[in-house]
């Protein structure tokens, strides 16, 4: 087989990783406004553990080159954001405040795997022999985001499978961009640190704008910064782990 | 420059900088509400961005003892707040005028620097120039921390010139932390990455259950994200890419 498609491939699998991030969430049947609140503040230490590791990787590259990708992340929110407010999200019985985060939600994971494809791409570097080990570690690190995802959508009525669909669906950049970046390496390699900046920019906004009140509203502040300050901690021992 | 003297030194002037936070009020005796919650959001996210340094600066071979120096302190900040009964009270209540409610956010305002100033001595024995970045983003930390705190103080009826005293004195807790922690390090150097990540997990729980949840009552989300991001911004930019 051709090296690229096997880069496709692998990108492929660990895509479908991230669906595995669902299954936590077979036993989550109620929908009230506390399993929200708990499953939000999870979701925003996962994003921000996350985000954290991103920005340790994108500032080794280059600080300012992150900085102008987070700039560009943020701008791409606020502007998402915007777009949507005009709109009357239905998303079956679900209310529309709750839809627009949820459409928000997988818009920012689906963004954020853009740059990750391209990090796919350029660790394979020209050469495919570590391929299990690098699909293998993806892999593992897109359970956490696809567990985000369903923190969000699954507390608001959405079906485990439809769950474990948009986690997958997130990462589908990442095939997409890692195939054209194995193939042009050294022209993608310099957008490393903009595209881990954007990222990172989009994600911190989400979970500062839109999961952390939302749960400061519902429960009390003391659970919510015990929640999340475990999954962050969990989520960078876990990203140092894997790196 | 001896390590004991410089961390006296540098969390001394991180202490008096919170002195600068009062500045808002000689002018204007009614802080509003929305200026409250920015204050919070700048202070959380100048937190935040030095917990992010914190965490570049432990050794890569050390995460898991890292990790559970983190885990150490959320639990430490925690309890304190339970033993104490603080962990859910409003920091910013204008209207609350009983004095056990002034003691209390005094309080809160004590611990909370206590733990800043474990972060202050383990960044000095990093190597002094991390300490003396950590110390800066600490001390302009202090600054917007103070004017939400004098801000309450004034609304209570205290002169200006005691809320700006009360707003140093509940800094002194830091000055004390810092210089034990590096006492105790340098006794025990490999208690370092322990310290470090005792401090990172510190802050981190202290910006969840302080800072970041009294700025989303006072002013919009978008806007609070964003005054948040642009201090932790700040703070990560000029300290980042440590590897360790």
């Amino acid at each position: 087989m051709e090296p690229w498609a096997v880069v496709g491939i692998c990108g492929l699998a660990t895509a479908l990783a991230t669906g595995l991030g669902a299954i936590p969430f077979v036993f989550v049947r109620n929908v009230s406004a506390r399993a929200v609140a708990v499953s939000n503040a999870l979701a925003a230490g996962l994003m921000l553990g996350a985000s954290f590791g991103l920005v340790a990787e994108g500032t080794a590259h280059g600080r300012w080159q992150t900085l102008v990708g987070a700039v560009v992340g943020l701008a791409f929110i606020l502007g998402v954001e915007r777009a949507l407010e005009g709109r009357n999200l239905e998303i079956g019985l679900v209310r529309s405040a709750d839809s627009r985060r949820m459409a928000l939600m997988v818009i920012v994971m689906t963004a954020h795997s853009f740059s990750e494809g391209v990090a796919v791409g350029v660790s394979f570097g020209g050469g495919i022999t570590l391929a299990t080990v690098i699909t293998l570690a993806i892999a593992v690190h897109n359970v956490p985001e696809g567990l985000a995802i369903s923190a969000v959508l699954r507390p608001r009525g959405v079906s485990l499978w439809k769950c474990a669909g948009w986690s997958v669906f997130s990462s589908l950049p990442q095939p997409l961009m890692a195939v054209p970046a194995f193939l042009f390496v050294e022209l993608f390699r310099p957008t490393l640190p903009y595209g881990i900046g954007f990222a990172a920019g989009a994600m911190v906004f989400m979970v500062l704008a839109e999961l952390l009140p939302e749960a400061y509203e519902t429960e009390r502040k003391s659970t919510v910064a015990l929640l999340v300050s475990l999954t962050l901690v969990g989520m960078v021992l876990f990203q140092r782990a894997l790196g | 420059m001896d390590p004991a003297f410089a961390v006296l030194l540098l969390s001394a002037i991180a202490a008096a900088a919170s002195t600068v936070g009062v500045l808002p009020l000689v002018r204007r005796p009614h802080v509003p509400l929305v200026a409250i919650g920015w204050a919070h959001a700048l202070a959380g996210g100048a937190m935040l961005g030095a917990a992010f340094v914190l965490m570049t600066a432990t050794p890569n071979r050390s995460p898991d003892v890292a990790a559970l120096g983190a885990l150490l302190g959320v639990a430490f900040v925690r309890l304190t707040h339970m033993a104490s009964g603080t962990e859910d009270l409003d920091l910013d209540r204008l209207d609350e005028t009983s004095g056990m409610y002034g003691y209390r956010v005094l309080l809160v305002n004590a611990l909370h620097s206590a733990f800043e100033g474990v972060a202050i001595g383990a960044a000095v024995m990093v190597d002094l120039p991390f300490g003396v970045f950590v110390a800066l983003a600490m001390g302009v930390h202090n600054v917007p921390e103070a004017t939400a705190l004098s801000a309450v103080l004034r609304a209570h009826g205290v002169r200006l010139r005691h809320a700006a005293g009360l707003a140093f004195v509940s800094n002194v807790p830091q000055i004390l932390m810092a210089v034990a922690t590096v006492a105790l390090i340098r006794t025990e150097p490999s208690l370092l990455p322990w310290a470090l990540g005792f401090a990172f997990g510190a802050m981190v729980y202290l910006v969840l259950a302080e800072h970041l949840p009294e700025s989303y009552r006072k002013a919009g989300y978008t806007t609070i994200a964003l005054v948040t991001i642009v201090a932790m911004g700040i703070v990560v930019l000029m300290g980042g890419g440590r590897g360790g």
